[in-house]
């Protein structure tokens, strides 16, 4: 019974672990000027960099149509100033930016801009936000902000926990 | 058959019949007390507005529902009357409320870009 | 296997009782149990065809069938309900009571003797998951439909329904759930990993007891419709968890026990024998799941035009691809790595069929977390819509419960990614950890089941690592 809690308890640990590592210091994560809606004019001051590359100034123009996001993976390193124009070629569409929490959409002939720091990093998914057809919750694209180190922990621990299984069934006795 | 064997038998048919029959039955009444008409939306490649043609009495209290059936937004204007909805998204509804204070043929369509032939989306309202 | 722990810590024999409690045994055997639940689900089914009928062609993610059935009932099956309590939906599932009924000719009270319909058997040859896996395969050919069509929905549900009920017409009691419900074949593949099963207490008590009521029913219930022998089964696979043995059985002899989750995936007897049925279960869940993330929830158009059937060759190309996929690529890498392990482990006696299926019930606990984690990727973003479509189940402008203009708001989707990442880590522990044990009950000694293990502890990085890309990369 005690070990079977033990184990519940690591299991668990683990799993919030493994998503803590993940994420970026929290700090940055609320108080910087990072989740900022603005027009494209207005341009926030850039943090501190905090990776190896000078930050950027970074202008995408996602076409939105029938489904897809064009390009429908954008990268970017982490501090860069990323703009995004949203355009629309068919009908009204939207971009709901996970991780970062901001949303734009865009009408044929009004396009919709969005502008923030990539100040966290990891994949993540750009979703269409307004009901655009019957494929619209399947509607995305990815945000991909280098280093994507969470990528990295996660595949070099899936790599430890191999050696280790491989290291305990080695050296198992009996 | 036992008590519980007819109490199971009344929740079955609860279950089924009566939910089928209550839904359908309180949305009739619904219908009939709160709204003149039922307008639903579709883009025209899909079945456009229907009914296209709407035909009201002179004078009277009109309140048209509008359902969006589509998978897009729609929007609804019917100008002669100052009424409009900017947007109803797909699967919503809205509804708008006027009187009928003149008589002839009025002109109704969708304000939002639905689709390819948004502008064939119009229907007509019939005020005799 | 006396004293096998799971990560050195969890004795693989450790059983906790529920039905020790007397609430939870007194629940057990009565008759309203299943049924009242059957009943509410029935009820909220009724809605659903409702819903999807009258939903038409209309937005599906406002669209209440589609909403209860693709994000909440898939994802309460994937994320607790097979997970936690194995075939728990199967002991609550609508379906079947018009059969039931039909054959027992009563709801409540037990029926004695004989019961209606024509009761035939199911033909021996196709008493595997063989059938299941094709309808589960051929079912996913139209999802591009029906996750997003309330009436496609409204079809399919309604073939599942007439289904059920004819082959109750014709076939012995639960043989529409055991050999032909296209979603029972992976709940009972996963439920091998589930962490609740029922089972009988004591063998000794089982051994004098004839006849068998649990087999054949007595005045308290029926005899196990499942087709099951409640007094020695071991695997959770087919227990549909209807609890009709707890009611038969005059001793009190059945439990329902917590357990370590996955102890089934080793359970190899005479009755319930491993089997290549049950592997290419795996394999075709591990395919779906791949194609699902990258049409479903992965940014590329050209897939997603194929699979909503914009053009008919598309269309095709993806009906052939994803089969293809699943039954013969898929199980071809798994083939080669068995055969590796053969190699690795320079045994000549074992032939490569055991290995092959053996090693197949290592893909059950990934295959289930890269499930969760998919499931993880439909439930955040959409789950918000739920609010909805609770209030305005047919979009006719009802507002039942005040929340019909909540506005889409994903849900904790900046952690979707590690989430998925950390449930597949876990579900590759538990892989891993079984795998072994499989290598152990394949190969005779010891050094050969090191060496045979290698191989497939790097296959199953591989898939894990891809998995990983696919969530996070």
């Amino acid at each position: 019974m005690k070990n079977k809690i033990i184990v519940m308890l690591s299991l668990g640990g683990l799993f919030i672990l493994l998503i803590l590592a993940g994420l970026p210091s929290p700090a940055s994560a609320h108080h910087s000027p990072a989740c900022l809606i603005t027009r494209a004019k207005d341009s926030p001051k850039l943090p501190s960099p905090t990776s190896a590359q000078a930050p950027e100034e970074k202008l995408f123009e996602i076409k939105a149509r029938n489904f897809v996001f064009t390009p429908n993976v954008i990268q970017v390193n982490q501090g860069d100033l990323v703009r995004i124009r949203l355009i629309s070629e068919d009908v009204h569409h939207g971009l709901y930016l996970d991780g970062y929490e901001i949303q734009t959409s865009a009408l044929p002939g009004q396009e919709g801009t969005l502008t923030f720091v990539a100040n966290k990093t990891g994949r993540f998914t750009f979703r269409c936000s307004v009901t655009c057809g019957e494929f619209h919750p399947y509607m995305v694209g990815y945000l991909v902000v280098e280093p994507n180190s969470p990528f990295f922990i996660y595949v070099f621990l899936t790599i430890a926990l191999a050696l280790a299984n491989l290291a305990f069934v080695v050296l198992r006795r009996s | 058959m036992s008590r519980k064997e007819i109490i199971a038998v009344i929740l079955f048919i609860l279950a089924t019949v009566i939910t089928i029959a209550g839904v359908v039955g309180v949305e009739a009444y619904r219908r009939r007390e709160l709204y003149t008409v039922e307008l639903t939306a579709r883009a025209p490649e899909h079945g456009n507005w229907y009914p296209q043609e709407i035909t009201v009495p002179l004078g009277e209290e009109v309140r048209i529902l509008i359902r969006n059936i589509d998978t897009v937004s729609h929007g609804f204007a019917l100008p002669d009357f100052e009424v409009a909805v900017p947007e109803i998204k797909a699967g919503q509804v809205a509804v708008v409320q006027f009187v009928a204070n003149k008589s002839g043929t009025f002109p109704f369509l969708c304000t939002v870009w639905c689709a390819g032939r948004h502008m064939e989306m119009r229907g007509e309202l019939i005020v005799e | 296997m006396s004293e096998d722990k799971l990560f050195g810590l969890i004795d693989l024999n450790f059983r906790f009782e529920l039905t020790k409690f007397k609430l939870v045994r007194a629940l057990c055997k009565s008759r309203w149990l299943p049924l009242l639940l059957i009943l509410f689900n029935l009820f909220i089914f009724v809605i659903i065809l409702l819903a999807g009928l009258f939903g038409g062609y209309s937005a599906g993610n406002y669209n209440f069938g589609i909403m209860m059935v693709w994000i909440l009932w898939w994802v309460l099956l994937i994320l607790m309900l097979v997970p936690g309590f194995a075939r728990m939906w199967c002991l609550m599932c609508p379906f079947p009571i018009f059969s039931d009924w039909a054959q027992r000719g009563k709801l409540f009270e037990v029926r004695q003797g004989k019961l209606g319909g024509l009761n035939l058997k199911w033909p021996k040859r196709l008493s595997s998951m063989w059938v299941l896996n094709l309808a589960f395969l051929a079912t996913t050919f139209f999802s591009g439909f029906f996750t997003v069509r309330p009436f496609a929905t409204f079809i399919l549900l309604g073939i599942i329904i007439l289904v059920a009920f004819l082959t109750g017409l014709v076939f012995q009691k639960r043989t529409f759930c055991l050999y032909l419900c296209p979603v029972s074949g992976f709940q009972g593949l996963y439920s091998q990993f589930a962490t609740a099963e029922v089972r009988r207490k004591d063998p000794e008590i089982c051994k004098k007891h004839t006849p068998k009521t649990c087999f054949v029913g007595n005045e308290k219930g029926y005899g196990c419709p499942w087709l099951r022998t409640p007094f020695d089964f071991a695997k959770n696979t087919y227990c549909g968890l209807c609890l009709e043995c707890f009611k038969t059985c005059p001793h009190d002899n059945m439990a329902l026990n917590l357990r370590p989750p996955g102890v089934d995936l080793l359970v190899d007897t005479k009755r319930e024998p491993r089997g290549l049925d049950e592997a290419y279960k795996a394999f075709i869940m591990l395919g779906i799941a791949i194609v699902f993330y990258l049409a479903f929830q992965g940014p590329w158009g050209v897939i997603k035009d194929m699979v909503r059937a914009t053009t008919l060759e598309g269309y095709l190309g993806y009906i052939t691809f994803h089969t293809v996929f699943n039954l013969l690529i898929i199980p071809g890498i798994f083939f080669l790595f068995a055969y590796l392990s053969k190699l690795f482990s320079g045994n000549k006696e074992v032939p490569l069929k055991k290995i092959f299926t053996n090693f197949s019930y290592t893909l059950v606990p990934l295959g289930l977390g890269v499930w969760i984690g998919f499931s993880l990727g439909i439930i955040l973003p959409n789950g918000s819509y739920l609010l909805h479509i609770l209030s305005d189940p047919f979009a006719w402008g009802w507002n039942l419960f005040g929340t019909a203009h909540f506005p889409w708001t994903p849900v904790l989707t900046h952690l979707l990614g590690y989430l998925q990442g950390a449930t597949l880590i876990v579900f590759y522990l538990f892989s891993i950890a079984y795998g072994f044990r499989s290598s152990r009950q394949t190969y005779p000694d010891l050094p050969q089941a090191r060496r045979g293990w290698i191989p497939m502890l790097g296959l199953l990085t591989l898939i894990t690592t891809a998995f990983l890309w696919l969530f996070m990369g």
